[in-house]
């Protein structure tokens, strides 16, 4: 723990990652690596991989692989993956060539549905799963933050105070990987994968910002009742962005959901003022 | 114009009491508390009697000018005894209480009174952070935390878990829900900029009290401005104006009763505390800080013969654009009864029954 707070420099997130790659179904992923432990793979949202506080966080706890998924941020532009469960197939394997038999799993938004496919075709190597301000169910009317970087970051987040050094999206990066977006995101409500949810298999929590926009909070409770061991957190005043907006907040919930599953519903909290 | 009675249980202390606030407890007169709640009960019998709306109680503490620290208790009690009017808590400190626990009792309170409930939630006067050990920088944004909670907890259908800043629960999934769908009328309460924000983004109802009606006029204003912004617009019984009135026979009668009235404020802080207090309050009425009444006299906006009382109704509704009056007739604290009983028959026959089109 010590060693990972050594390295990170302030202001700077995930400075104490390290890059690399690995070789799946043909594409040649890009992952940022820290810390030690179970490992937790993340699944970024449609905008690429953005380290943020909550990675360094969660780092301390877990061996955090955060992939880069082909198509998105520096990789080339992807035309070969033509639904969400092949890229969650792609990336179950990418994990696999990793040498990871079972871990952790996390999805952020556009990830989550990702996320959430994955743990439908590999149940037995999943963990547990977080997902944070999951885009696989979707109100009527829904719209992806659109416009320039600032426009998109009025959309996702509360507190851009809080983005330091992560740089604002980049619309060139953003303009290539929309239409693989577009495409692999699916319906609103996608019934295929809705049907499937009564049988996921590892404990679930789903995480929404009191002052998400993009997709409202309110989608929170379809999760619960689709997926049978599920928990709803809402993390007061962040937005869609909920681990750059109170990466504390959201990194505390979520290791503790990672260690104790359902059992993290018992207070641990010490309360004693003097002894 | 809707009219609300604010009760606070007048106590009568049969000797002098000191002058302090906190008033020391072993100063209290258990007689007296049982005569101040029976009294209380009779005088709403005779307030609903009179055509009132509702009634309103409040949390306030370590003090006999307000005898009612648990306002659900009261609420609750008044809503068994009495059957037809509204009974509006205005209402839970939010910031020194659990806002699950408010949630809960309010919607059992309201599934008890059969939807006669109205609810406003507020940060406090600036004492009752003492109360509890509430550290007062803290009190703005626990208020609207709790507020937001309270709401999540009336109306979230699945067990949910909150992941606040100054509250954390893992499980919540309240019984029963309020009676009222999606909840009772709510009301943020009080004129800051922040209060007014919060109401208009929840769409929920602004109350202010005891300002002259240009400076809540202010807060009301920015109020429906908000509300415009997140396009919506408030009914007149959305806004809430609570005041004192010194209502006589004549003009010449009421101003002699305001004459009559101490200057100071009872039970004053030490002014070292009251000092160290106010440095840390950041009381503001739609963003323009505002000059704490700490240690002086609440101010009585309506004063005068029915007539004259009347037409600073009418002044009120234009200025301020208050739907509900929240009054205390005769200034609470009072112990002063008979008065109290006559301006109560009064206002009940010779200025409501003229304010109900205003």
């Amino acid at each position: 723990m010590a060693d990972a707070e050594d390295r990170s420099a302030p202001g700077t997130p995930g400075a104490a990652f390290r890059e690399g790659y690995v070789e799946a179904d043909g594409f040649r992923i890009r992952y940022m690596e820290a810390g030690q432990g179970v490992p937790l793979v993340h699944l970024h949202g449609a905008g690429g991989l953005r380290l943020t506080p909550g990675h360094d966080l969660l780092s301390r706890h877990f061996r955090v692989v955060a992939f880069e998924m082909p198509g998105f941020g520096q990789s080339p532009e992807n035309s070969r993956t033509r639904s969400m469960p092949e890229l969650a197939s792609t990336m179950a394997q990418a994990v696999k060539n990793l040498g990871l038999d079972t871990f952790n799993l996390m999805g952020t938004s556009f990830g989550g549905k990702t996320a959430l496919w994955l743990a439908l075709q590999a149940p037995e190597r999943v963990l547990a799963l977080v997902l944070e301000a999951p885009a696989a169910i979707r109100q009527d009317g829904a719209e992806s933050p659109s416009g320039s970087p600032e426009e998109i970051a009025r959309r996702l987040y509360a507190h851009p105070e809080r983005l330091g050094a992560i740089p604002l999206p980049d619309p060139a990066t953003r303009a290539k990987t929309q239409p693989l977006v577009q495409l692999l995101r699916g319906p609103n409500r996608d019934a295929d994968l809705e049907s499937r949810l009564s049988g996921l298999g590892p404990p679930t929590l789903v995480l929404f910002g009191t002052l998400d926009t993009v997709i409202a909070p309110a989608m929170g409770r379809v999760y619960k009742e689709l997926i049978p061991n599920c928990h709803l957190v809402f993390v007061y005043d962040a937005a869609h962005a909920i681990s750059t907006d109170r990466p504390e907040a959201f990194a505390e919930v979520a290791v503790d959901f990672l260690e104790r599953h359902e059992a993290f519903v018992i207070s641990r909290t010490e309360t004693v003022i003097h002894p | 114009m809707k009219v609300s009675f604010f009760e606070t249980a007048r106590y009568r202390a049969p000797q002098a009491l000191p002058p302090e606030w906190p008033v020391p407890s072993g100063a209290y007169d258990r007689d007296a508390g049982v005569q101040a709640y029976r009294d209380m009960i009779e005088r709403l019998q005779y307030v609903e009697e009179l055509g009132f709306d509702w009634v309103s109680v409040s949390e306030h503490h370590y003090s006999p000018r307000i005898l009612t620290p648990s306002p659900i208790v009261s609420a609750s009690y008044i809503a068994a005894r009495l059957q037809k009017i509204t009974i509006a808590l205005l209402g839970p400190i939010v910031p020194h209480s659990n806002p699950v626990r408010v949630a809960e009792e309010l919607a059992m309170l309201d599934t008890l009174a059969q939807g006669r409930l109205v609810v406003g939630l507020l940060r406090g006067t600036t004492n009752e952070a003492m109360t509890y050990d509430l550290n007062p920088q803290e009190a703005r944004q626990r208020t609207d935390e709790g507020m937001e909670l309270i709401l999540k907890a009336w109306t979230e259908p699945q067990p949910f878990g909150w992941q606040g800043r100054h509250f954390q629960y893992r499980t919540v999934s309240i019984w029963p829900r309020p009676l009222q769908q999606p909840h009772p009328p709510t009301y943020a309460l009080g004129t800051s900029r922040e209060s007014c924000e919060f109401a208009a983004r929840h769409h929920l109802g602004c109350g202010v009290s005891y300002g002259s009606f240009e400076s809540v006029g202010k807060a009301t204003r920015y109020y429906r401005e908000q509300c415009a912004r997140y396009g919506w617009q408030p009914a007149p019984e959305q806004i809430i104006y609570r005041a004192n009135m010194l209502l006589a026979e004549t003009d010449e009668e009421a101003q002699a009763l305001l004459h009559a009235q101490p200057g100071g404020a009872p039970f004053a802080m030490r002014a070292g505390v009251r000092d160290a207090i106010m440095a840390l309050d950041s009381r503001n009425i739609a963003g323009e800080a505002r000059t704490l009444n700490v240690g002086g006299a609440l101010p009585t906006t309506f004063v005068g013969s029915p007539d004259t009382v009347v037409e600073q109704v009418r002044c009120c509704r234009n200025v301020v654009g208050a739907g509900v009056l929240d009054l205390s007739l005769h200034p609470p604290g009072s112990g002063d009864l008979g008065p109290l009983m006559r301006a109560l028959e009064l206002f009940g026959t010779k200025v409501l029954p003229r304010i109900r089109d205003i």
